[in-house]
């Protein structure tokens, strides 16, 4: 079948501002949007940039506004999208050029989780793993499986207002310490949550948990990281 | 281009489904209140030291076409909180089902706003007549 993409093009170098170009290809309507992208930069414009690296839903690098929406190219099909699909950069973020931005507020916001195991407890008499019951390991299973795509954060309007508010992302990550059992960071952690850019810039739009490619429930593990600070109690 | 890739029109244009669209609605429910608050202060304030143009802001605030979108405005930022209070209480529980809780809230507002908008008229109506 016939696609045609509209894509974003931004060059630093040339352009005051950006614009769009529009490219037809050949594809199947089962090829991805990241497939379209490299049959665009194959045959049709070199210079077209975008980040991809698994192409397998697992790296998190191509996320981008695919007809208006926040998805990951590789994870998208253009049966779900149609023939006439248009490519822009997320938002919130600078774009370095076409559809790449600039990530780094994103990983700033990110490291100011502490996403690390914070324990120095000594570890246990057999000095091996500090065990963890099914049920525990349950309670953050979800937000382990967050890529760092940047889907959640850049669709938020509290983001778009600053990138000062440390965004959902960095929220999910903070859930998966703050309730694993193993970790003794959560008071650090809630300390910093409760600063003027943590969960309170929250105002549950709800974007975020649409657009996760992670199928993560965002805004859910938001809410408990509100319920953890009014009560004090992670449970 | 704007530094972040962002302006209030991509905002807008931004497809984020049903949760979006009570989320912009919300606040141009907030910001109706508050213009609303603003007239009836500033009518009431220039009717007591006498100057004309306060009956002028009341006439506009007490006019029906004025009531009805105020209304929609109105009922939605209450409803749509109560909705937003609820699931906050119980994220574990209910946010997963906030997809319901929208479509809920909808049923909601159409009854009520609808009951208000039929009143109003009904009242005007009889009013004229
Ligand atoms: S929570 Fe989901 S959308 Fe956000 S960065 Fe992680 S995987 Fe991407
Ligand atoms: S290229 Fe790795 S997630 Fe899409």
């Amino acid at each position: 079948m016939e696609v045609t993409i509209k894509i974003f093009r931004y060059n630093p170098e040339k352009d005051q501002r950006g614009h769009y170009e529009t490219y037809t290809v050949e594809a199947s309507e089962n090829d991805r949007v990241l497939d379209v992208l490299e049959l665009v930069k194959g045959h049709k414009d070199g210079t077209l940039s975008f980040r991809r690296s698994c192409a397998h839903g697992v790296c998190g690098s191509d996320a981008m506004r695919i007809n208006g929406r926040n998805m990951l190219a590789c994870k998208t099909l253009i049966r779900d999208v149609g023939a006439n699909i248009t490519v822009e950069p997320i938002m919130g973020l600078k774009v370095a050029k076409d559809l790449i931005v600039d990530m780094n507020p994103f990983f700033d916001n990110y490291k100011k989780m502490l996403p690390y195991l914070i324990n120095d407890n000594p570890l246990p008499a057999d000095g091996k793993e500090r065990l963890q019951s099914p049920e525990q390991r349950a309670r953050f299973d979800e937000s382990t499986k967050c890529i760092l795509c940047a889907a959640c954060t850049t669709s938020c309007p509290s983001f778009w207002a600053s990138d000062e508010y440390y965004g959902p992302a960095a929220l999910v990550t903070a859930h998966r310490f703050i309730f694993d059992s193993r970790d003794e960071g959560a008071e650090q952690r809630l300390h910093v949550l409760s600063e003027t850019n943590g969960t309170a810039r929250c105002h549950t739009a709800y974007n975020c948990t649409e657009a996760c490619p992670r199928d993560i429930q965002i805004t859910k593990a938001i809410g408990e990281l509100k319920m953890a600070m009014v009560t004090g109690k992670i449970d | 281009m704007s530094d972040r890739n962002v302006s209030l029109s991509s905002a807008l244009k931004y497809k984020g489904q049903g949760p979006y669209l009570t989320f912009i609605l919300h606040r141009i429910g907030g910001s109706m209140i508050a213009i609303f608050v603003t007239l009836h202060i500033l009518g009431t304030f220039f009717e007591m030291i006498g100057w004309q143009i306060g009956d002028l802001i009341t006439d506009i605030y007490i006019s029906p076409p004025f009531q009805i979108v105020f209304m929609f405005g109105m009922l939605f930022h209450i409803i749509n909180g109560m909705r937003i209070t609820i699931l906050d209480l119980f994220p574990t529980k209910l946010i997963p089902y906030h997809r319901q809780a929208i479509v809920i809230e909808w049923i909601i507002f159409i009854l009520v706003y609808g009951f208000a908008v039929v009143t109003t008229i009904t009242t005007t109506i009889a009013r004229m007549s």
